[in-house]
């Protein structure tokens, strides 16, 4: 069965979304089956990350059809790095999600609600791990129907409204994804990635292979919520239920920059995205603005949620920079940066979580005080909010060192000075948070607030003390990260 | 719409015919155009204009509204079930050769109960969409 | 020759008057305002649209849009519009500029890349020579079956249509969680059982 792993990468999850979708009547039971089925995915994809980690890759053949022909499943260190980022967030977000979502969901719709958690993960895995351009688009749109609906159960009447936006945006996003894989066939008659990338290069001079490329590029950054096309995000992240926010945010946008990664890397390659078509003079200041300006906005946001989704804009600007700076440094630091911002975001996120589990809400009126009667969940807020900033020892810090070396590398020392400025910005909208919970009187000042149960606790400070680990022990995620950015590029590098 | 005399009879005529014709489009599949998409939007096209004329309630009863959301997961669930079979039969995942000792046969029966489960979701969740809406419209008028 | 040759003429001719058609169907839909007359049009758009695809002969994918596109699409809208309103509302001028130019970058790009894209139907093409053969010349033998499309989606990318089918499931989902089951209440009282999305609620 060992040789069928990538197979079931898949096909664990893809099991579960229906067989709990018929549990209605059993919500604790539907939810013991998404939390053993996400478990199961994290021992798979464990194993596969073992098994590729030496910079090998591992080829699967669906249906038993050779590429391609048929679907190839392909995994290596750069798509175990996004499993593995997808795997870890699920199998921690599930203990949590029992309580949290008993609190934030009709009860007759938890079986529903967590059919389509398993429909957006499956999706995810899947976009993650094929090697095949149409199959992509196919588990993009699963994971993105599934996501809409998701967000649309948050308890606020804008949440549908909001999930209405990310699907008219979201739709646009997949349409030019489809486009721009059209073209790809046109021009080269395969859709597997990498006969797509061995059959390029003779066709790579003409022009619907340049749209192909613009296609694809502005479609996933739609997906990916580049700046200025993150206009989805911040609202689709406020009004969604917590643990569809923490989820998300942790994986949905790696995974788009995934995508975005391997179609600039492996597909078209190095020299003609960077080189022929100068992306990186597109990509810069896009990356530049999306840092500065919704880090700016986020300091103007009086709700917690809203604050920490204009931030996640942000932190993409910076997997973007890392890209743009067109070096293996930058490439390295970006992916490192998926997998750090991943589990700060989600710590962050469950702690945003627990607050609204007690209060109802997390304006900032809201929260004033919780530093007193919620101490475990303010402490894990602002040790992840450090590793937000990127203080030393946390895992942010790690990212952010890298990410300046790479600019320093490349000689932008302009392009320095923002990120420690942007640092800055990132320490202001955290410092406003953390002086209304602990420096304002709560308005209700007799009423009972407990701090949050261990069952939302207890997966909070594994992510908040993963911050750090990470953060004190970088070697294992530098390493893997390096891992990968070969991978990606192609060629051994010279650290 | 008791009224539409020529309607009902009409339709009592077309609907059974409608129903075969997409059990045909499912089954022969593999010889023409067709294949499970196509027949389980044809079968459900049929319980929708029965439920136009004849009312929500009367075509709910024929097919409630609980068996095709089961039905709409159980479709899904055996074209998932063929690739385990055909993992635990040595082959690679919906490698439908392994299913029967000649590979061409294994290929065909594969790609046939697979159709059906694709029919089955197809005709179910179709069905289930119409009930969602139609539902809610047949609740307001209620309310008013 | 000579009949080779009006037979091309007269696909040309067709495709002209059905690509004319769908324009201006696709003016009507954007400027009309009655959203049921939108409605009707959309369904007309994907009549037209499959036609275009049998004379593309793509006769399979001709048979779920026309039963995709003007049948379920079409009374799922009606059943919207039952629902919400028959009259577009217009918000300020009724133009977003933005959009309009968005739109027109599209079709620029779209036109764009057709420039260096083969001929309809060239026997060279790419899309002909690189993974064709074998799933016209061997897919009888491997597969044993006649209709080739067949074949592929359900074998060959066999995975691509399971996903596709869990696109479908999802999106039955995501219809539940959001709109409920749709059971129509009954006199008696409803039980837990007959809702899976507890539309019974209400």
């Amino acid at each position: 069965m060992f040789e069928q792993l990538p197979a079931l990468q898949v096909a664990i999850t893809l099991t579960a979304a229906p067989l709990v979708m018929l549990l209605w009547k059993a919500p604790r039971l539907a939810w013991a089956i998404t939390l053993a089925s996400c478990w199961a995915s994290l021992a798979v994809t464990l194993a596969l990350f073992g098994a590729v980690a030496d910079g090998g890759s591992w080829s699967y053949e669906m249906g038993g059809w050779a590429p391609p022909w048929g679907i190839e499943y392909r995994v290596d260190a750069a798509n175990a790095w996004i499993l593995l980022i997808i795997g870890l967030v699920s199998a921690i977000v599930m203990p949590y999600a029992r309580e949290s979502v008993e609190r934030e969901i009709a009860r007759d719709k938890i079986a529903l609600f967590y059919s389509a958690f398993l429909l957006a993960n499956a999706g995810l895995i899947g976009i993650a791990i094929t090697g095949d351009a149409f199959n992509i688009f196919v588990f993009f749109e699963i994971s993105a129907l599934a996501s809409y609906a998701l967000i649309a159960m948050g308890s606020d009447r804008r949440a549908v409204l909001s999930a209405y936006q990310y699907l008219v945006m979201g739709t646009v996003g997949t349409t030019f994804l489809l486009i721009g894989i059209g073209f790809l066939y046109i021009m080269t008659g395969t859709l597997n990635l990498y006969d797509l990338a061995a059959r390029l290069p003779e066709v790579s001079d003409t022009n619907t292979v340049r749209a192909a490329f613009a296609f694809l590029v502005v479609g996933i950054s739609l997906k990916l919520a580049l700046f200025p096309l993150h206009l989805w995000l911040p609202n689709a992240y406020s009004y969604a239920p917590s643990m569809v926010t923490v989820f998300l945010s942790a994986t949905a946008t790696k995974v788009a920059i995934y995508v975005l990664l391997r179609f600039i890397y492996s597909v078209f390659g190095f020299e003609f995205s960077f080189e022929e078509l100068s992306m990186q003079w597109v990509l810069m200041p896009l990356a530049l603005l999306g840092i500065v300006i919704p880090s700016v906005a986020a300091v103007f946001q009086d709700d917690v949620k809203r604050l920490l989704a204009y931030s996640s804009v942000a932190q993409v600007g910076y997997m973007i920079l890392g890209v743009s700076l067109a070096s293996a440094l930058g490439l390295m630091a970006s992916i490192l940066h998926l997998f750090n911002h991943a589990i700060t975001k989600a710590a962050l996120f469950m702690a945003v979580g627990c607050l609204v589990y007690r209060l109802g809400g997390v304006s900032l009126r809201r929260i004033a005080g919780a530093g007193q009667r919620m101490p475990w969940t303010m402490a894990a807020f602002v040790i992840a909010g450090l590793s937000l900033i990127g203080v030393p020892l946390t895992a942010g810090f790690v990212t952010k060192w890298h990410l300046l070396q790479a600019t320093l590398e490349a000689g932008y020392w302009p392009v320095a000075l923002l990120l420690l400025g942007s640092s800055l910005l990132a320490a202001m909208y955290i410092w406003k948070v953390v002086e209304a919970a602990y420096f304002r009187e709560p308005e209700d000042a007799g009423a009972d607030v407990r701090e949050a149960p261990l069952a939302l606790l207890v997966p909070t400070w594994a992510l908040t003390l993963a911050t750090l680990v990470f953060g004190i022990w970088a070697a294992f995620s530098v390493g893997a990260a390096r891992t990968a950015a070969e991978v990606l590029l192609g060629r051994g590098v010279a650290w | 719409m008791n009224q539409y005399i020529v309607l009902r009879v009409v339709s009592r005529l077309l609907i059974p015919v409608i129903l075969i014709f997409a059990l045909y489009v499912q089954f022969h599949g593999e010889y023409s155009p067709g294949g499970g998409f196509q027949a389980g939007i044809m079968f459900t096209a049929a319980f929708v204009v029965y439920s136009l004329l004849f009312g929500l309630e009367e075509v709910q009863r024929a097919f409630p509204p609980v068996a095709a959301h089961v039905l709409s997961a159980g479709g899904a669930l055996l074209y998932i079930a063929v690739g385990y079979a055909t993992m635990l039969l040595g082959g690679n995942f919906l490698e439908y050769k392994v299913l029967l000792p000649n590979d061409q046969a294994g290929e065909t029966f594969g790609i046939i109960v697979i159709e059906l489960g694709v029919g089955i979701t197809v005709a179910a969740v179709a069905l289930s969409l119409y009930y969602s809406f139609a539902g809610r419209f047949v609740d307001r008028e209620a309310g008013d | 020759m000579a009949v080779g040759r009006r037979r091309w003429v007269i696909e040309a001719l067709i495709d002209i008057v059905l690509l004319t058609l769908l324009a201006t169907v696709g003016i009507g839909i954007v400027v009309i305002r009655n959203l049921l007359a939108v409605t009707m049009l959309s369904g007309i758009y994907s009549l037209i649209v499959a036609v275009l695809f049998v004379l593309m002969d793509a006769v399979d994918v001709a048979l779920t849009e026309a039963a995709v596109g003007a049948g379920i699409m079409v009374i799922l809208m009606l059943g919207t519009i039952a629902l919400t309103t028959r009259e577009e509302r217009v918000h300020g001028t009724g133009h977003n500029l933005l959009a309009f130019v968005v739109v027109l970058i599209t079709g620029a790009a779209l036109i764009y890349a057709t420039l260096d894209m083969p001929g309809f139907g060239d026997p060279e093409a790419p899309a002909h020579t690189h993974l064709s053969p074998r799933f016209t010349q061997d897919s009888p033998e491997e597969i044993g079956i006649p209709n080739m499309v067949t074949s592929v989606l359900a074998s060959y990318r066999g995975i691509d249509t399971l996903g596709e089918v869990i696109v479908i499931f999802a999106a039955a989902v995501g219809v539940l969680l959001v709109l409920g089951g749709g059971a129509v209440r009954r006199r008696r009282p409803p039980t837990d059982a007959d809702d899976p999305a507890g539309e019974g609620r209400r």
